[in-house]
């Protein structure tokens, strides 16, 4: 390992700074101070949060048949009305004041056909109805395709999507809390929970129809968002443990390590955007396919909160969380910024003006190895050659 | 270490890319699900609050199952999880026909046989003049081989009373089979063939081998000959026998596993009483196959309660002495629509258990005594959603998915290789891996387990491309680290790997908990969804450890990857070579 010290001098900020900012980023020099702008970011969410709670009170969620339960009928017709169609399930007994009825055109055929949609109906009835329409445009009965499904049932699958994320959530936090920190459990399902409120917040406020499809994509997305906050914070809990030597402010070790991953998380989001993109702008726009649309839509709302969750609410809320404790108590609101931030980033140790607080001494020896690595500051004491993987 | 690394990499590329091209040849392709094709999706429920067993839950499905095999739908998918059966017809249009079909009620009846049985075999339906009568001129033994006959008794298994007299009366007397004709208009005539079928003997276990081989001696002689075949009693549309069982009134049933079809009268009820007294509940739900003297057979308790054993013993007094009721002396035991068993009375009074021997084998009567524990606690199911999705939709969803994905993974390609230069090469190359060892096994499990590649499933692999390119940038971004911080690119290569498979385990570990949450509690397109969640991360991490792992490492000690541009990193960033 010695004989990459003289390979690896170069590495000083005065070398890097000729690069403009996207070269920096490919080069993975970035020192943005995550930690000092959290105001941000929290605050754009609680007035996300807040705008979610204001429209799911004004106008709620637009739920597909699948959770209300209900019949739906749909009619091919060029002829009948709207107002006949209510009429028609009057006649039959159906209270037709809050049916749905509307006009669908065939994006294919440019075939016009009516949906009628009302609550829960037994099976009789709703067979009944559709010999009603049948009879009144004048096909045979299997050529008005109807749905059904009963209230309990639609109660069921909502209940049961319900306590599966639950379930989910629990037993998220119990394993990270094994495998990391329970602080990082914590913060990850604050912002799990902040992107599923999010996410239907986009779609009480926009009226989007909310389907099975919406919910598979959902939870593809709670997924995803975990994951990306994971592999941050395993970079955190790694970067806690080079640093556990000297007296760092935690704020310090996330801003080091978000910087680290950022080129990862950029990547990754894009690498999780285009193939939605794609679905969503071919699939669904040029190709047509309304079915892709809805799911493509979930995906990307929830992919973007995803992103922006993880780094702008999960890894703070486990700053601000740590901070409280004995450990990084006394080092709160001293994180380092600016150029001693990207010196920190690229593996520099802790500067020297923290050298009042610092206790051990080989803390010192390595504070004072100007001439060493930044790989091997980083670690702890040296290790006994021994030990050493060979080279 | 560096020929293990070959090995493990050899070993993947060949299993992907050969599972693949098997996959190819054999012509085994993934089922589409429903919201590709179009089709009917029909979700059952067990009625809230009523008591079921597991078994009788699991019979329902295979009911159902054999009933949508008979309609003949290609690739149904029938998925039971908890107490919800939800059943996928894909290519179904008649939303009637296919709720009919799903219907299962999982009661069994005891329902008397009231005349002969009839070999049908489906043909080109002959001139239907003759009129069910007695057979009388043996022919040929064709009818030998058509009609198995397991000669099944019943009998008290706990008296031993050897009683001889049992003469099986099976063949039913002309009369009652020709009223039948005449009464119930909707069974087309029929050629009368005597019960050969399963011959239902009655008597004490003792005896049963005689008795038996009487039987069914007297049977085959007399049904030869009488197997005029004509249509089947009632054919729907598709010409398969109707098998709506009407418990109230006379019809023509299908005896299970053949062409025979028996006239049965109602289900015993002479009260009048709901639910129906000569039901499955008359027994209790200890039916087990076991070796009678006769070979396998079925042993199982009548049960106290409900007034379950003085039915049964009403039933067998009726039977035995071959009254108006049971002119034929024979019980038919059936279960939506299908007689399971229809054995002749040899005793007239039980006290506790009953033995149904006959020529069963043992899965026979291992099925006959599931029928009947089934039928001791039946299941009801309570029709929850039906739902038709437009095949137009679904191909055109098909097209677009498949289009637009590949366009998506295309463009994240080019982004890789534009990024990591030749370290996007080998995302490349590791994306068709991935993507071939899923496609093969998705492609395996679907004929083999049913399973079909819904809308929700090719989406959700599209995406899992996020999560697999994520396991590379998490790695090359780790490997670009350590050759920044001086190392050499073996070293870096290993040690990129090492911390990286630690991030890469752990996010991978959560997606597969959220997989296995989301398969077991919940159902339809959120299950399906969790399915190829799991798979895309399981093929994630093992692409991950057996094909990235051994190129990069073995790449890494060749002179050429010393040349940084290969993965994007400036030379002078990366310091000379160590």
């Amino acid at each position: 390992m010695s004989t990459d010290v003289d390979d690896t001098i170069q590495h000083e900020p005065a070398v890097r700074s000729r690069r403009g900012p996207l070269g920096r980023l490919y080069h993975g020099e970035t020192a943005i101070d995550f930690y000092g702008r959290r105001w941000i970011g929290i605050s754009a969410s609680i007035l996300l949060l807040v705008v979610t709670v204001v429209s799911l009170f004004a106008s709620g969620l637009n739920l597909s048949l699948d959770f209300k339960g209900g019949v739906v009928w749909e009619i091919p017709t060029e002829t009948l009305t709207q107002d006949r169609a209510r009429e028609i399930l009057e006649e039959n007994g159906i209270d037709s004041s809050n049916a749905k009825v509307q006009e669908l055109i065939s994006q294919d055929t440019g075939a016009r056909s009516l949906e009628v949609q009302v609550g829960d109906q037994p099976d009789e009835l709703r067979q009944q109805v559709q010999r009603a329409f049948a009879e009144e445009v004048g096909v045979v009965a299997e050529d008005v395709s109807t749905n059904s499904v009963s209230s309990t049932w639609g109660r069921s699958i909502t209940s049961k999507a319900l306590r599966a994320l639950v379930v989910f959530m629990v037993l998220v936090a119990l394993f990270i809390s094994w495998r990391l920190e329970w602080e990082m459990a914590f913060a990850a399902i604050v912002a799990m929970v902040h992107d599923v409120a999010i996410s239907v917040g986009v779609y009480s406020l926009f009226g989007f129809e909310v389907t099975p499809a919406t919910v598979v994509a959902f939870l593809t997305i709670l997924g995803f968002s975990l994951y990306d906050t994971i592999v941050v914070f395993d970079k955190v809990k790694e970067n806690e443990g080079r640093y556990s030597g000297s007296r760092v402010p935690y704020a310090d070790v996330l801003n080091v390590s978000m910087n680290q991953v950022l080129m990862r998380s950029l990547n990754t989001s894009l690498a999780a955007v285009l193939p939605v993109l794609s679905l969503l702008v071919l699939g669904s726009g040029v190709l047509g396919a309304v079915t892709l649309r809805e799911f493509a839509l979930a995906l990307l709302v929830g992919l973007l909160t995803g992103s922006y969750s993880s780094v702008f609410i999960a890894s703070p809320l486990v700053a601000m969380v740590k901070e409280r404790q004995p450990r990084f108590k006394t080092l709160r609101g001293r994180h380092a910024t600016g150029p001693e931030l990207e010196r920190l980033v690229h593996g520099g140790l802790p500067s020297a003006r923290r050298e009042g607080v610092r206790s051990r001494p080989v803390d010192e020896a390595a504070a004072s190895g100007a001439e060493l690595s930044p790989a091997e500051v980083l670690t702890h004491t040296p290790r006994p050659r021994k030990k050493r993987r060979r080279a | 270490m560096r020929r293990r690394l070959i090995l493990t990499l050899l070993s993947i590329v060949v299993l992907a890319y050969g599972g693949f091209a098997a996959v190819m040849l054999t012509g085994t392709e993934p089922a589409l699900g429903l919201d590709l094709q179009g089709g009917i999706s029909v979700t059952q429920r067990v009625k809230p609050g009523t008591e079921y067993s597991d078994a009788s839950l699991a019979l329902a499905v295979e009911r159902i199952r054999d009933r949508v095999d008979s309609l003949g739908v290609a690739e149904p998918e029938i998925l039971s999880q908890g107490d919800t059966i939800v059943v996928n017809l894909p290519g179904v249009k008649n939303q009637q026909q296919a709720v009919d079909l799903v219907q299962v009620t999982g009661r069994v009846l005891l329902r008397p046989v009231i005349g002969d049985c009839q070999e049908v075999t489906p043909q080109e339906p002959t001139d239907s003049t003759d009129v069910p009568s007695d057979s009388t001129t043996p022919s040929s033994g064709s009818t030998d081989t058509t009609v198995p006959a397991p000669s099944t008794t019943v009998a008290p298994s706990t008296t031993a009373s050897t009683d001889t007299t049992v003469a099986p009366s099976t063949t039913g007397a002309p009369g009652p089979s020709r009223s039948i004709t005449a009464t119930d208009t909707t069974v087309p005539l029929l050629g009368a063939a005597p019960t050969s079928v399963a011959d239902t003997t009655t008597t004490a276990a003792a005896t049963t081998t005689t008795a038996d081989s009487t039987t069914t001696t007297t049977t085959t002689s007399d049904s030869t000959g009488t197997t005029t075949t004509t249509e089947p009693p009632v054919l729907d549309e598709n010409g398969i026998p109707v098998q709506e069982s009407d418990p109230y009134g006379q019809q023509y049933l299908q005896v299970k596993g053949t062409n025979v079809y028996c006239p049965v009268g109602p289900a015993w009820n002479p009260d009048g009483a709901d639910p129906i007294e000569g039901s499955g509940e008359v027994f209790t739900d200890n039916a087990v196959a076991a070796v009678l003297d006769t070979g396998w057979g079925v042993t199982v308790d009548l049960n106290d309660g409900n007034g379950g054993r003085s039915t049964w013993n009403e039933i067998a007094s009726a039977c035995y002495n071959q009254t108006d009721q049971c002119p034929s002396g024979q019980l038919a035991i059936e279960l939506d629509g299908i007689i399971q068993s229809n054995p002749s009375m040899n005793e007239p009074f039980f006290s506790g258990g009953v033995q149904i021997s006959g020529q069963f084998t043992q899965a026979e009567a291992s099925a006959l005594a599931e029928v009947i524990n089934s039928g001791s606690l039946p299941v009801q199911l309570k029709l929850e959603a039906v739902q038709s999705v437009s095949p137009s939709l679904g191909e055109g969803s098909l097209r677009a998915a498949l289009l637009s994905g590949l366009a998506g993974v295309l463009l994240v390609l080019l982004f890789m290789i534009a990024y990591y230069r030749l370290l996007g090469l080998i995302v490349a190359i590791g994306l068709t891996v991935s993507g071939t060892l899923i496609y093969a096994v998705v492609s395996l499990l679907s004929r083999t387990q049913g399973l079909a590649l819904s809308l929700s499933g090719i989406a959700g692999i599209i995406v899992s491309v996020g999560v697999t390119v994520d396991s590379y940038v998490v790695f090359f971004e780790r490997l670009k680290d350590e050759v920044k911080s001086g190392k050499t690119m073996r070293n870096s290569a290993q040690r990129g790997f090492t911390n990286a498979w630690r991030a890469i385990v752990v996010a991978d570990l959560v997606s597969l908990l959220g997989a296995l949450v989301l398969w077991y509690l919940t159902v339809g397109a959120v299950r399906g969804f969790a399915f190829f969640l799991g798979l895309s991360t399981l093929t994630d991490m093992l692409v991950a450890y057996t094909f990235t792992r051994p190129t990069v490492l073995l790449l890494s000690r060749t002179t050429w990857m010393e040349r940084r541009k290969v993965m994007g990193i400036e030379a002078a960033t990366a310091g000379g070579t160590a």
